[in-house]
């Protein structure tokens, strides 16, 4: 456990293996909600603040259940289920707390239950941080990293985009490219200059 | 009869998954570098479609209307699950460059929205042929894209080398080139819409 | 340009100056490094400009044809995307690789945005990043300055991210562009005259470049090989396409910031990703993918630095 392995977490999961325009987790919500900067906004937060969590989750569940009990091929069940009860149990609270928050990120909840991403980095996290059964050491930390850098980059390829797309209100694009077609040249577009990232070594 | 198979051709021409409901995108790009990899998906895909599709109109008027989605949720990753260790057994290839996004199968918009949107309101017979059609529509679509990614990304076709002289571009082997074929299909498709109607 | 907008009152004078114009002088001001390009490299170099400008042009003719818009391929700025992408080649690259890259420069770089004005992206660096993710051995394979047969050479930036000494350039051989990289690269003099110009006509304004360079220029030297406050900063500034790139490609308008304070933040961050991208990433010039990333954070950059409205909150 090193910065310099946090920073390369950090630069692989925010540029060069984006969960967006790399991994095409949570491409849906991506070009659904990156019209405008504000549900953009809230909707990166909530990802955000789920994939984190549930990269804490899902890791405290496959080291200390599916591996002792040699229930790993139960992965793919449990951490869908495990996700998506958390997710409904952050809204209700959230509603019921604070609807303030419900207002800017809460209706957001619900969508991200079958959010590819948050499913994703917590599949990701096993496969890259277990070897053969065993948890690496530090693995927690890297994993819960992992879930917040992936957050992050969702949040800065939505950021991105959603700039992009209100500009775009006042062109006059071709008939048959408006909204996803174009949507998805200029995520190509960004995964291209992204590239500029690749083979980083710090 | 007639009406199975107008339920089955929908899903392939006008409510194809991919290019008119924009649907289950991500194993659709992430997947689709060579057209075995787009085939193996297509196929998996569809078994896991037609499987919850099945299930899901058969216990629809059991379970209660609250809890619907987490019960369909469970029903397609039992599929996903077996899906995976079949894989495996069988097709440990397939499986090791199909990666991560065979369990995320789980959360394909696509499956949960079927079943959701048709399988819950339709009867058993129905709901298969919807998920068949679906499910074919999805893998003629994976097909369609990575042809075209591995033909001018690699200069092949299943394998096989195309033109000797035919320098590939490597860009439509990447993640960039996936965004860029599967926007300008859609912008194609597009437009042949627009000439019919 | 953009913040010449005043209000004032009359007699309002009507300066003669159109889209047109301005990309036939920015044209114009790339010549020196074109003409210095074709003297270091030879005639292979010129005609990868040829064919680069004139796939672009027809490029952008067809394109307006089949969608049957109005054309307007004399307007300088299909030729200006050809050139510059002809700039950021290799003088030996194949002949079909400038006529690919201009065609995708003007396609997906520019007609899908709706054309002229409305582009997101530097058409021509869209270009470029596409023919060096899809063809990377073309891209990187340079030939020998002064020497017009193909033998190829390292670019010093190349040289140094492997770790070995390049061959003894002093900095007055960079400067003059006695080195192996792209067409209109290499001459900074050139290069200079030309920004000269430009700054001379009020086209382009110091924000953008300077505050790029700067940031270069301080970063490489901050964390240098041996250390921190030992970079070869000098080197970072007169190699690579910095000059090129700063000058005249992160300055156009339509896809960098429209404020001051945004074209500020703007040249900043394109520094700290080029800075970056050539010390720690896997390419050695990290030029374009720096002011393409920083494209796609214009319209943000806009949002967040736009002049408040009087009497809005």
């Amino acid at each position: 456990m090193s910065a310099s392995q946090f920073l390369t977490i950090f630069i692989s999961a925010v540029f060069i293996y984006n969960v967006i325009l790399s991994r095409f987790l949570g491409l849906c919500s991506f070009v659904a909600i990156s019209k405008e900067t504000k549900p953009a906004l809230s909707m990166s937060l909530a990802v955000m603040f789920v994939t984190t969590m549930s990269s804490i989750i899902t890791w405290f569940i496959y080291r200390f259940l599916l591996i002792p009990f040699d229930l790993t091929y139960l992965r793919t069940i449990s951490f869908i289920l495990v996700i998506a009860t958390f997710v409904q149990f952050v809204e209700m609270v959230v509603r019921k707390t604070n609807p303030a928050m419900y207002r800017l990120f809460g209706i957001y909840l619900p969508l991200i239950t079958v959010n590819c991403a948050v499913m994703g980095v917590a599949v990701l996290n096993s496969d890259m941080f277990f070897i053969n059964g065993r948890a690496l050491p530090g693995s927690f930390w890297y994993s819960a990293f992992q879930g917040v850098c992936a957050g992050l980059g969702y949040a800065l390829a939505m950021l991105l985009m959603s700039g992009i797309r209100e500009r775009l209100d006042l062109c006059n694009i071709p008939e048959s490219l408006k909204d996803f077609p174009l949507a998805f040249i200029i995520a190509s577009i960004m995964s291209l200059s992204f590239l500029g990232f690749n083979g980083f070594k710090f | 009869m007639k009406k199975f198979f107008n339920e089955f051709l929908r899903g392939i021409a006008k409510e194809n998954p991919t290019f008119v409901l924009v649907l289950g995108l991500c194993p659709t790009l992430a997947v689709s570098v060579s057209v075995i990899n787009g085939i193996g998906m297509g196929i998996a895909a569809t078994f896991v479609l037609l499987g919850s599709n099945i299930i899901v109109a058969v216990i629809k008027n059991s379970i209660p209307q609250r809890i619907r989605i987490p019960c369909y949720i469970v029903v397609i990753a039992t599929f996903v699950t077996v899906t995976e260790m079949l894989m495996k057994a069988y097709s440990p290839a397939l499986d090791r460059s199909l990666g991560i996004y065979v369990p995320l199968i789980v959360v394909n918009c696509m499956v949960l929205g079927r079943a959701e949107a048709y399988a819950s309101k339709n009867t058993v017979m129905n709901s298969f042929f919807d998920g068949l059609g679906m499910g074919v529509g999805f893998t003629l679509a994976l097909i369609l894209i990575s042809g075209i990614r591995e033909a001018l990304g690699a200069g092949t076709i299943l394998g096989h080398r195309l033109f000797a002289s035919f320098e590939p571009a490597f860009i439509l082997g990447m993640p960039s080139g996936a965004l860029l074929v599967i926007g300008l299909l859609l912008g194609f498709f597009n437009v042949l819409k627009g000439r019919k109607a | 340009m953009k913040d010449k907008l005043s209000v004032g009152t009359s007699p309002h004078l009507h300066k003669d100056e159109s889209v047109s114009r301005i990309m036939w002088l920015v044209v114009l001001s790339l010549a020196p490094a074109g003409i210095a390009g074709v003297l270091i490299f030879g005639l292979s170099a010129l005609r990868v400009i040829i064919l680069g400008v004139v796939s672009a042009v027809f490029s952008e003719g067809i394109i307006q044809l089949l969608t049957k818009k109005r054309i307007t391929v004399l307007d300088g700025s299909a030729f200006l995307t050809g050139l510059l992408l002809a700039y950021n080649l290799p003088a030996h690259v194949p002949f079909w690789l400038p006529i690919v890259g201009s065609l995708f420069a003007v396609a997906i770089g520019k007609q899908v945005f709706g054309g002229l004005g409305q582009n997101i992206f530097n058409p021509a660096l869209v270009g470029r990043v596409f023919l060096m993710a899809s063809w990377p051995k073309y891209m990187t394979s340079f030939t020998r300055p002064m020497n017009y047969d193909a033998i190829t050479c390292a670019t010093p930036l190349a040289a140094l991210k492997e770790g070995r000494a390049f061959e003894n350039l002093s900095s007055w051989d960079l400067f003059l562009g006695l080195r192996g990289g792209c067409i209109g690269e290499v001459c900074i003099l050139a290069l200079l005259l030309g920004a000269l110009f430009l700054f001379y006509k009020k086209y382009i304004s110091w924000h953008i470049p300077l505050t790029y360079i700067a940031t270069v220029g301080l970063f490489t030297y901050i964390f240098g090989q041996q250390g921190l406050f030992s970079g070869d900063w000098l080197l970072h500034v007169l190699t690579g396409g910095l000059i090129l790139g700063a000058f005249f490609m992160a300055t156009d308008y339509v896809t960098s910031p429209l404020t001051y304070k945004g074209q500020v933040i703007f040249g900043i961050g394109c520094g700290l990703l080029t800075a970056i991208i050539r010390l720690w990433g896997g390419y050695p010039e990290g030029v374009s993918y720096a002011i393409l990333m920083m494209n796609a954070a214009a319209p943000i950059i806009d949002r967040f630095t736009k002049n408040r409205v009087y009497g809005k909150r």
